[in-house]
């Protein structure tokens, strides 16, 4: 077990996000990448705190920090997605494109 | 210095602008009469004197001085008097003839400029200051040929006459730039000395006397700048004497001057003599198949301009003077004749006339006697002149007699049979009901028929005239039968009533040739028109579509692109994201490179 895995299941984990973030069409599952980009971090985050910090442990305070504002960015986000879901009766993210041209 | 002051004087006509129609032309006549008196006052005390020379300071600038040389001399005070004198009897004459016009301001303000441009030619001693004046009277030339502006063959006769002498101009300034660092001077008494002492590279002598000849040639009517003249008679008949008798010989009258430049080239003298002998020859060829009477006589002009040419080519300057001033009178007296006839026979065909002589004797004499003046008909001026210059052909170019002795016949010819067909004959239509002119356009005519009877009488009084005994009889015998003969045979032709008119010729094609000018017209359209309307028209769609398309291709391109790009705002979110992930890592990627490269963070 390397500190190296870490940072590449992490960065992984980070693709697949970006991935989904940019190629769903559900925006319920944007916000699910978005959780997942966040989680990519927290691995990160975590690796680093235990293999270069192993006594301060900054890193996992910024974790329960990360989680934390997932929770609540998660909660606005739906939020905004079931006041847009109201109004245009759709959660498709092709048909929320008002600006375009 | 006086005199000059005084001779100034003429220029004070061209400033008068008067509102009346007529008082615009008594002013005239009377600023007129007055330089008239005055040259005749002058012309005394300058006789038998040296030239007196003036420097008036024009431009000092840098290291280049420009003075008008004014020489006062019995020949410019004598031309300058024949210039007024015509002027005075052109201006009674227009006085007659405008009687119905109502332009007459603009008439003797465009005469007035004529009369002080030619005095301001002949006083004036510089070939930079007679360019000035040869161009002055260009402009002056169009505005008057295109008096009656609201007639169309005016307009484009106006409009050919300014273009084509402009290109003669044009030409002579560049001979005239070319001179000056050769020879240092534009002073013509200067430039002789110069002349006689200078050793010139063949092809610079050439270049310099062709360009030198385009200026007079595009004045003087001559081939192939000749078809302006012909135009030209669209103008108002008072303007047309002036035209036939003094205005074409200013261009002569530069050449007299420029003669030592031009013997400097054997090339230009030869050019000038053909140039001469064609238009000569051509001239009265096309003048006896004319039926238009001015026209007919317009080509006379030329032909006499073109024997002027061929005087001066063989360096016999006197003879040439003595030629444009019989010229300048018998041509005035015809072209007064002229349009006396047409005047209240309105028209202008010659074949729509006949049977003038017993109504208007006096315009039949005065024709008759003009055409005496102008063919070698002893002891009128022109026998002198022609006698003169054929007597100094005969010693240096006896080959150039014939031309002259061909071209007084045809002269004759086309001279009697004008006559014929206006005055002999039977009335036709046009012509029943024809009066004597009024006595302010007969006067004029007879007094100009009576200078032209007395111009032997005043050239042996000035003793320009050769002696019986330096007289060559021989070429003095041969021109009088060169002018016999082509009186007789117009005279039986068109005064005797044997043969049917219209005359055919056996060769119907030769008569359309020469009854066409030669097809100028189409020889220019065909040619010179053509190439510079085509050239004109590639340039313009040059610039029209490849100068002003680059620069409009810049701002269509910039249109275009943002036309194209904001197809990249897709107005969705997800895409500005992939965006904004994209430019991050290649931004990541550019900064992270150099720290990559020396540094692997992997090992």
């Amino acid at each position: 077990m390397q500190l190296e895995y870490f940072l590449l299941l992490a960065a992984a984990l980070f693709c697949i996000g970006i991935y989904g973030l940019v190629t769903s069409r559900n925006a319920i599952r944007v916000l699910m990448s978005i959780e997942l980009l966040l989680n990519a971090v927290n691995l990160n985050l975590l690796a680093f705190s235990n293999y270069l910090d192993p006594a301060g442990i900054k890193g996992q305070v910024f974790g329960v920090f990360v989680i934390t504002i997932a929770a609540a960015e998660s909660a606005v986000g739906l939020a905004i997605v079931l006041s847009i879901y109201r109004n245009r009766d759709t959660v498709d993210m092709e048909q929320f494109n008002l600006l375009k041209w | 210095s006086l005199m000059g002051m005084f001779l100034t004087l003429l220029w004070s006509p061209g400033m008068i602008r008067l509102t009346g129609p007529r008082p615009a032309g008594y002013v005239n006549l009377l600023t007129t009469v007055l330089g008239f008196l005055h040259c005749l006052l002058a012309f005394p005390a300058v006789w038998h004197q040296p030239p007196l020379l003036i420097n008036v300071l024009w431009l000092d600038v840098a290291n280049l001085q420009l003075t008008i040389p004014i020489e006062i001399s019995a020949l410019t005070i004598g031309a300058a008097m024949l210039v007024t004198g015509l002027n005075v009897l052109a201006q009674i004459y227009a006085i007659g003839y405008l009687e119905m016009d109502w332009g007459w301001a603009r008439f003797f303000a465009f005469l007035a400029l004529f009369e002080a441009g030619m005095c301001a030619l002949v006083l004036c001693n510089s070939l930079f200051f007679s360019y000035i004046v040869l161009e002055i009277l260009t402009l002056g030339t169009y505005l008057l040929v295109g008096f009656w502006l609201n007639q169309s063959l005016v307009v484009t006769g106006a409009r050919d006459a300014f273009l084509t002498k402009r290109v003669g101009d044009l030409f002579l300034l560049m001979g005239v730039l070319a001179l000056y660092p050769l020879a240092g001077t534009w002073d013509f008494t200067v430039l002789g000395e110069w002349a006689q002492t200078t050793e010139l590279a063949p092809a610079t002598a050439t270049l310099l006397g062709l360009a030198l000849i385009a200026g007079p040639m595009g004045k003087c009517a001559q081939f192939p700048l000749h078809l302006w003249l012909d135009e030209a008679m669209e103008g108002p008949a008072p303007s047309t004497i002036l035209r036939n008798s003094v205005v074409v010989a200013t261009g002569a009258w530069v050449l007299i001057r420029l003669e030592p430049v031009l013997a400097l080239s054997p090339v230009a003298l030869n050019t000038m003599i053909a140039i001469g002998a064609v238009t000569a020859i051509g001239g009265t060829l096309i003048s006896i198949a004319q039926i238009d009477i001015k026209r007919s006589l317009s080509y006379t002009v030329s032909a006499y301009m073109g024997l002027i040419f061929i005087a001066v080519a063989t360096h016999h300057t006197a003879a040439a003077l003595l030629l444009i001033l019989s010229h300048a009178l018998a041509q005035g007296l015809l072209t007064m004749s002229t349009g006396s006839i047409i005047l209240n026979t309105i028209t202008q065909d010659l074949t729509l006339m006949g049977g003038l002589w017993s109504r208007r004797p006096i315009s039949g004499i005065c024709f008759l006697v003009g055409v005496a003046g102008l063919i070698g008909l002893p002891p009128l001026g022109g026998f002198w002149a022609l006698n003169k210059l054929a007597s100094g052909l005969w010693e240096t170019h006896p080959w150039l007699v014939p031309v002259l002795l061909l071209v007084n016949g045809l002269t004759a010819v086309s001279m009697m049979r004008e006559f014929g067909l206006i005055f002999a004959g039977q009335p036709t239509q046009m012509t029943e009901r024809s009066p004597e002119n009024g006595w302010l356009v007969t006067l004029p005519m007879m007094v100009l028929m009576g200078l032209t009877l007395h111009l032997p009488l005043i050239l042996q009084r000035l003793e320009l005239l050769p002696s019986w005994a330096a007289l060559n009889k021989d070429v003095a015998l041969l021109l009088l039968w060169s002018s016999a003969m082509g009186c007789f045979i117009g005279g039986l032709l068109y005064v005797g009533q044997r043969v049917s008119k219209p005359i055919q010729l056996p060769l119907p094609g030769l008569q359309a040739l020469f009854a066409n000018d030669m097809y100028t017209p189409q020889l220019y359209r065909s040619t010179i028109v053509f190439g510079v309307a085509s050239l004109s028209r590639i340039v313009d769609w040059f610039d029209r579509f490849i100068i002003d398309g680059v620069v409009n291709l810049v701002g269509f391109a910039s249109l275009i692109s943002g036309e194209a790009l904001r197809y990249s705002n897709t107005g969705q979110g997800q895409f500005y994201l992939l965006t904004i992930t994209l430019a991050s890592v290649a931004i990541a990627f550019l900064v992270g490179w150099t720290f990559l490269s020396p540094f692997p963070l992997l090992p």
